[in-house]
């Protein structure tokens, strides 16, 4: 988007220079002009707020895992208010409980606007200024695109308002206090959209858009280091202090202790059902991804997915409980 | 037991011998059918997940025709058939209350034997719902939600009534 403004300038010096080589002609006019004004249009939206749209941002929802730790179905069941939040997330540093972000105005994200939801999705900050727990994944977040972004905030404006207070983190200091999330993000957050890898194909590039960014597989399946930082150089792993305490597997193509050994429609298959390749189901926070979610995507961005997942690089990495356990 | 008796008994060496005997025959006696139980418990709890296997493998077989879009759409109709059959085992293979050693079987399922009963039910049923899909010539679309609601039979049970992975003896 912001390369468009950028670009213009040279057409237009491009065009400037035929002319002092060519005669002025109709048609160099008219190329002249249309030109000018693809440039005006271009500046023009460049400054515009993004229109969102309520179907595509469905597309982003399920991207996301249907924004399940939104909901307690852990605790509420199937039937639980969607997305009224107060599910415990149990951590290595306490619990935290997930927030309402229905469009309620007093309990929810109603009064939020596009440009706050963008900045508390990318940036990891509350429009009172406010750092997020990390808890919420913004480390991922960050690499979605604004379009996406107001599309997804479109989309969740049609839910259901739900009237629910927020219930404070169960954690000890220091990893209670705001303020020391702004030296956890100098640690472990780099704030930037995702960039493309033209030497790839497009659907790895879709693929690798969607694992890293709006559908944040690394956040539950790579360890994390003591501060709670993501350990990149065990990206997708596996964890032992996975979402819930829950085991998160390694799905790094391993074949021994990873996923090596699935076939590209294993991978789609079970992102559309939840079964594995031997026939078994899978549990806890994953399920409820995969059936609010994932399973309600395109082909294309399940192909795209399950492709780039083929590809990540083997890490041989037995997760198991801890043995304190 | 009484004093006299006892000093009576032990004066003569054979019959030390004796009662040393029938100590050691009581003992072998108190120690067999413990022996005994504990290689049933063995052998059942390999039972138990050779069943459950046996249904995943079934489950497997039905995913593989669909996924990789194999033109044996008709074998589901016995694929499903067999899940059924195998769900009328489990109440008997599970009926002896072992949930230590490994397994990952919680004790709720004895706590709550009824409900168990009521899950295995609601998967025999959709199996066997599915299979007649198949048979009268469902068409994909029926086949998928037969496959689901079979499916969530599955999780259901598995979230009330199976250990978590993080709990599971396959992690420790």
């Amino acid at each position: 988007m912001w390369g468009l403004p950028q670009g213009i300038p040279q057409t237009q010096k491009g065009i400037l220079q035929k002319q002092i080589v060519d005669p002025m002609t109709n048609t160099s006019l008219f190329v002249v002009g249309l030109f000018a004004c693809l440039a005006w249009a271009g500046l023009l939206s460049a400054n515009e707020p993004l229109l969102g749209d309520t179907e595509r941002g469905r597309r982003v929802f399920d991207q996301s895992g249907g924004c399940s730790c939104h909901t307690n179905y852990s605790k509420e069941g199937r039937n639980a208010p969607v997305l009224a939040g107060g599910r415990a997330l149990s951590t290595p540093f306490g619990i935290y409980y997930s927030t309402n972000i229905t469009p309620d105005l007093e309990t929810g994200i109603g009064r939020m606007s596009d440009a706050e939801f963008i900045t508390a999705m990318q940036e990891g900050i509350a429009p009172d200024g406010q750092n997020y727990f990390p808890i919420f994944p913004y480390t991922s977040f960050t690499g979605m695109s604004d379009q996406d972004l107001v599309d997804l905030r479109a989309y969740l404006s049609t839910l259901p308002p739900v009237k629910r207070v927020n219930k404070p983190a169960d954690v000890m200091p220091p990893f209670s206090w705001r303020w020391g999330v702004s030296l956890w993000k100098w640690l472990n957050f780099k704030a930037g959209r995702w960039q493309p890898d033209p030497s790839r194909s497009e659907i790895w590039n879709r693929g690798d858009y969607l694992v890293n960014s709006p559908s944040h597989c690394g956040e539950c399946h790579t360890p994390r280091d003591w501060t709670g930082g993501l350990d990149r150089s065990m990206w997708l792993a596996g964890s032992s202090d996975g979402p819930e305490g829950e085991l998160a597997p390694n799905i790094t193509s391993d074949s021994k202790t990873g996923i090596g050994s699935w076939h590209l429609r294993d991978l789609i298959w079970f992102l559309e059902t939840g079964f594995k390749p031997d026939g078994d189901d899978t549990q806890g926070l994953m399920s409820e991804m995969i059936e609010h979610g994932y399973a309600k995507l395109p082909q294309a961005d399940l192909e795209a997915i399950a492709t780039y997942l083929k590809s990540v690089p083997p890490i041989d990495h037995r997760v198991q409980a801890h043995s304190s356990e | 037991m009484h004093p006299t008796i006892r000093t009576e008994r032990v004066q003569t060496p054979s019959k030390r011998l004796q009662a040393r005997l029938g100590m050691l025959v009581l003992t072998l006696l108190l120690a067999l059918p413990s022996t005994g139980l504990a290689q049933d418990a063995e052998g059942t709890l390999k039972y138990r997940q050779d069943l459950m296997s046996a249904i995943g493998s079934d489950m497997a077989a039905i995913s593989d025709i669909l996924k990789f879009q194999l033109p044996l759409q008709a074998n589901i109709e016995t694929h499903a058939s067999n899940i059924a059959s195998n769900a009328g085992l489990m109440n008997s293979a599970f009926k002896a209350p072992i949930s230590d050693g490994p397994t990952d079987a919680k004790p709720e399922i004895w706590q709550d034997w009824a409900h168990f009963e009521k899950d295995i039910a609601k998967m025999k049923a959709a199996a066997e719902k599915l299979s007649q899909t198949v048979a009268q010539g469902g068409d994909g679309a029926a086949i998928g939600a037969g496959l689901k609601t079979l499916g969530r039979t599955c999780g259901g049970c598995h979230k009330e009534f199976r250990k978590p992975k993080k709990e599971s003896y396959k992690n420790k």
